[in-house]
């Protein structure tokens, strides 16, 4: 076993077995740092032309399963260009911890990718790229064109050694449908 | 408390049998004996093993060949073998003290498997078994233990790609199969499909696997059948000896150095030793057309063993550790339906992949030791009690894709990381023979708690489970029949302990620690029969009922492992239904075995196995997380049947030639949906022809061999409803294989060698079994170079 968290607690344990055998282990779990957690994803448009952010959420503290996420809707102007910041956060923790910069760091492994169904509701852009000139889609141009309602679907894929900008490659960390109204 | 308390019952119960069992069987003192000699030389054979066919007591000839029981009056049918010689069996009628003396002749052929057994003959069994041991257990050396098992026919595997696989036993594995590695039940993470068991094969000389329901010896949970891995008796003369085994494979760039090391003290011919090691590495499997990429693995085993054997009684100390570490394939990583979706219609990974060692995130690490600690007292005229404790840590680690700068990343933990310890301790008494009557008490107890380390994922929850049994075999034997029952009773205490979350009124988490408990008995019976019709001809029946309690991960799994979405039965059981029931099986099997027949030889098995209350997962209604939609997979009841059968048949048409085939057909039916059920193996036949060449005794090159076999699966056909499985069964597949060897004398060394090929014709196939057939396909043509040297360093230093 090579990690080293691992150790103490395994050490404590296999010290303790003999001596607890008799009783039983009365140790609970711990709420402790999950790993890995994504809960919660955030798009906020601004337009470019000024006036107030649109912020939209959708969040799941608890993880899988238990109680059902909630789900933000999004309400856009029409023909109105917007600039869009997508943020990944575990706000399981607390302070919550911010994975847009681990996403942001690693920004050459990863690609976001966003759907508008129907296909004419909104145009997304992407207009930041990793050091190899791909997209990342962190950063991006939002457009909408005439008063519509649909979704959109933004998906976070993960493709460390794999990204070669096509969207199938490796897997999905964080994948959320929002309601849109154009109006 | 619970345990303390079955363990003082333990040793009261047992010390009471001693007592009694020595009280009971003061009579029986008529000495019968005799000497075994070689027919030709008249050379005493030291170490032949004599054995009382009614009682099965069992002794081993001493250095000049003699051997002595003390026997009640009666008639005894007196069983004689030694490696290399034919066996001999007499009628003896013992009404005072008796001499018999025995002279083998020598078999030429007997030598090519040579078996080291040890002087403790196994009773007949009323249940079907298959046995690999000699050279067929050599023959699939380097493989891992599920792989390897799947040459006894009813036996196949739940793979995960090329290094992961678990038996199933007549269409039932994992929480159904009992694993018994050197006496001790495994126990460990076996909850989970791509979890294979954590022992190394190289520890055995034997690997056996009982069929059909055995609950009363073996524990409630062995519903399909168990595994029985045995390592050789340690050594009993005295010196030095030791075994090399070096495996390559050019598929994978496998290779495999197996050492063993064991010792007899001339001083305290008592005091024996044992030291064995593994060391495994495997590269990227190959499918005809690309790379495997990421299915690398490793392995680094040792065992080390010390007894202290007298007649009477004797102790050994043993201890074991597992280490290993598996590349999960890169493309079968997903992360949800969408992503499943994705990789199942391209279906293959995308590049071509190359060739390497290196394993990267997603992997196993696992680890898993074993302490055991067990002796025996022999309590006269067959009697003998023996009792075991013994200790299993086992550390599962999973590592998923993360990003290289998050927490996990930057300290390297795993997302998954499981931890099982486990208690056990076992009595047995095999009382003294009673007229025709024979038979064993035994008391059993375990504790196991289960915890997942601190910052990795609850898949399943803290538990502690304590369970104390009784079991109680008896046996009548006369003449050609013996008959069996048994009876079990387990109490079983499962507590878990689960973390729970929620929301306070500001909407703000909360986390909580809902505590449970689960009381149950699981009885288990059975009744088994075994008739000689002949000396070449055995029937079998047996029928047994057992009760499996749900184990925690169909309590209380909760997640996403895999792409898949699982969820225990209680976890969302609606408040005021019952909880999940424990299974019950009824098993029934039938089994003629013709052996020992000069030409045509072979065995069938059929069997029955209707389990009430059959735990298995249901794909439930998508659900939305924030990394997407998953099909759930919930913990069901069901009432199921699983029926099928096994048959063997061999065919010597002349000296040296041996035709055999083998087939298995599993049919299983979910009975309250009339419906198939999911990932049951497909039917499997096999034919082989086998030419062996005995050779000059004297010469170089001895016992050569060379084999042809096709190997054929046919599609699985009997598949339920579409959702079940995110892709239709394959088609089926043949395989043609061959294999070559040869004993090569080296310096007076027999060097065993051999040449295996299997999937020869390079062909593209897809197991229904593989939980990487959605991914990918099979492992191309694989060449695998076997080597078995034999040392005896005390032989060296005699000759010097």
């Amino acid at each position: 076993m090579k990690t080293t968290l691992f150790r103490p607690y395994l050490a404590a344990v296999l010290l303790a077995a003999p001596l607890l055998a008799g009783c039983g282990n009365d140790d609970d779990p711990e709420p402790d740092d999950e790993n890995e957690l994504i809960t919660t994803v955030r798009y906020t448009l601004t337009p470019s032309s000024g006036g107030q952010a649109v912020t939209v959420e959708w969040k799941d503290l608890d993880g899988a399963g238990g109680n059902a996420p909630t789900i933000g809707s999004l309400r856009l102007a029409p023909n109105t260009t917007y600039t869009g910041a997508v943020t990944f956060l575990d706000e399981s923790k607390n302070p919550a911890s911010n994975i847009t910069t681990e996403v942001q760091a690693e920004n050459d492994e990863h690609l976001v990718v966003y759907t508008a169904t129907p296909a004419n509701l909104l145009t997304v852009t992407r207009t930041d790229r990793d050091k190899n000139n791909l997209e990342v889609g962190l950063a991006t141009r939002v457009q909408t064109t005439a008063a519509a309602t649909g979704t959109l679907r933004i998906v976070l894929r993960h493709q460390p050694g794999t990204k070669n900008g096509q969207a199938d490659q490796g897997s999905t960390d964080a994948e959320v449908t929002f309601p849109v109204t154009v109006q | 408390m619970l345990f303390r308390l079955a363990a003082v019952l333990l040793w009261a119960g047992l010390c009471w049998g001693v007592a009694r069992g020595a009280a009971a069987q003061s009579t029986c003192t008529l000495p019968l004996a005799g000497r075994v000699t070689d027919h030709e030389s008249n050379e005493g054979l030291a170490g032949a093993t004599v054995v009382l066919l009614p009682t099965q007591e069992a002794t081993q000839a001493d250095s000049e060949g003699h051997f002595h029981f003390h026997v009640c009056a009666g008639i005894y049918r007196v069983q004689v073998r030694f490696v290399g010689y034919e066996t001999e069996e007499a009628e003896l009628r013992v009404g005072a003290a008796t001499v018999r003396n025995f002279a083998l002749h020598p078999s030429a052929i007997r030598l090519r498997s040579a078996v080291v057994r040890g002087e403790r003959v196994a009773e007949p069994q009323t249940q079907a078994s298959g046995t690999l041991s000699g050279q067929a257990l050599q023959a699939t050396r380097g493989q891992a233990l599920g792989e390897a098992l799947q040459k006894i026919a009813g036996v196949s595997a739940i793979q995960t790609g090329p290094s992961v696989f678990k038996p199933i036993i007549h269409g039932l594995h994992s929480n159904r199969v009992a694993i018994m590695n050197n006496g001790v039940r495994q126990e460990g993470q076996q909850w989970g499909q791509e979890h294979g068991p954590e022992i190394d094969p190289f520890v055995a000389s034997e690997l056996t696997v009982v069929k059909g329901a055995a609950g009363v010896r073996y524990g409630s949970d062995a519903v399909g059948g168990v595994v029985l891995v045995q390592p050789k008796p340690l050594r009993d003369s005295a010196g030095v000896g030791a075994e090399l085994n070096l495996v390559g494979a050019s598929n994978n760039g496998l290779g495999t150095v197996a050492a063993t090391v064991d010792g007899n003290s001339r001083r305290l011919p008592a005091l024996s030793w044992r030291v064995q090691g593994t060391l495994k590495q495997a590269g990227n499997t190959r499918t005809p057309d690309y790379w495997l990429e990421n299915t690398a693995y490793r392995e680094r085993n040792f065992a080390a063993a010390l007894g202290w054997r007298k007649d009477d009684y004797g102790i050994e100390a043993f201890y074991s550790q597992f280490n290993s570490r598996i590349g999960i394939l890169q493309a079968a990583t997903v992360g949800n339906l969408a992503d499943l979706e994705t990789a199942t219609q391209r279906g293959r990974p995308v590049g071509l992949g190359s060739f390497s060692y290196d394993i990267a995130r997603p992997y196993q690490q696992v680890r898993h030791d074993l302490a055991k600690l067990t002796g025996f007292v022999k309590t006269g005229h067959g009697g003998r009690l023996t009792a075991t404790v013994a200790h299993q840590q086992d550390y599962r680690d999973e590592y998923d894709v993360v990003r290289g700068s998050s927490s996990a990343g930057r300290k390297n933990l795993p997302q998954l990381s499981y931890l099982n310890y486990t208690t056990t301790a076992d009595v047995a008494w095999e009382h003294p023979h009673l007229g025709n009557f024979s038979g064993s008490v035994g008391l059993s107890g375990t504790y196991q708690h289960n915890r997942y380390a601190p910052g990795s994922r609850q898949f399943i929850p803290f538990y502690n489970n304590w369970v104390g049994g009784a079991l109680a075999i008896e046996r009548w034997q006369h003449g050609q029949l013996t008959l069996e029952a048994g009876l079990r009773l387990d109490r079983r205490d499962l507590a878990t302990k689960r973390l729970t979350r929620g929301f306070e009124a500001d909407s703000s988490l909360f986390y909580g620690v809902e505590r449970k408990r689960f009381q149950l008995w699981t009885p288990s019976a059975s009744v088994g029969a075994v008739y000689e019709v002949s000396p070449h001809l055995t029937l079998r029946a047996d029928a047994a009922l057992v009760r499996r309690a749900p184990a925690p991960n169909e309590r209380y799994a909760q997640g996403v492992r895999n792409g898949l979405y699982e969820e225990g039965y209680d976890v969302t059981r609606p408040a005021g239904a019952p909880q999940l029931q424990p299974e019950t099986a009824r098993n029934l099997n039938l089994t003629a075995t013709l052996h020992a027949n000069p030409r045509l030889n072979g065995e069938l098995t059929v069997y029955q196995n209707y389990i009430d209350g059959y735990i298995y997962q249901v794909i439930g209604q998508p659900i939305t997380t924030i990394q997407g939609v998953f099909r759930p997979w919930r913990y069901q009841q069901t009432d199921a049947v699983f029926r099928g059968l096994d048959a063997t048949l061999g065919y010597t048409p002349a000296a040296g030639w041996l035709l055999s085939g083998k087939a298995a057909l599993v049919r299983a039916r979910n009975l309250l949906l009339d419906d198939y059920l999911v990932y049951v193996p497909a039917d499997r036949f096999e034919l082989a022809v086998r030419r062996e060449w005995a050779g000059r005794p004297d010469g170089r090159l001895t016992q050569r061999f060379a084999q042809l076999s096709l190997g054929a699966t046919r599609r699985q056909t009997r598949v339920p409803s579409a959702l079940y499985d995110p892709l239709p069964a394959p088609d089926g597949y043949g395989l043609l294989g061959a294999e070559v060897g040869a004993t090569v004398h080296l310096g007076g060394l027999p060097v065993q060698l051999s040449l295996t090929g299997t999937n020869l014709l390079n062909e593209r196939y897809r197991e229904y079994l593989n939980r990487f057939r959605y991914f990918a396909d099979d492992m191309g043509r694989n060449i695998t170079l076997r080597l078995q040297a034999p040392l005896n360093f005390s032989r060296r230093a005699s000759a010097n």
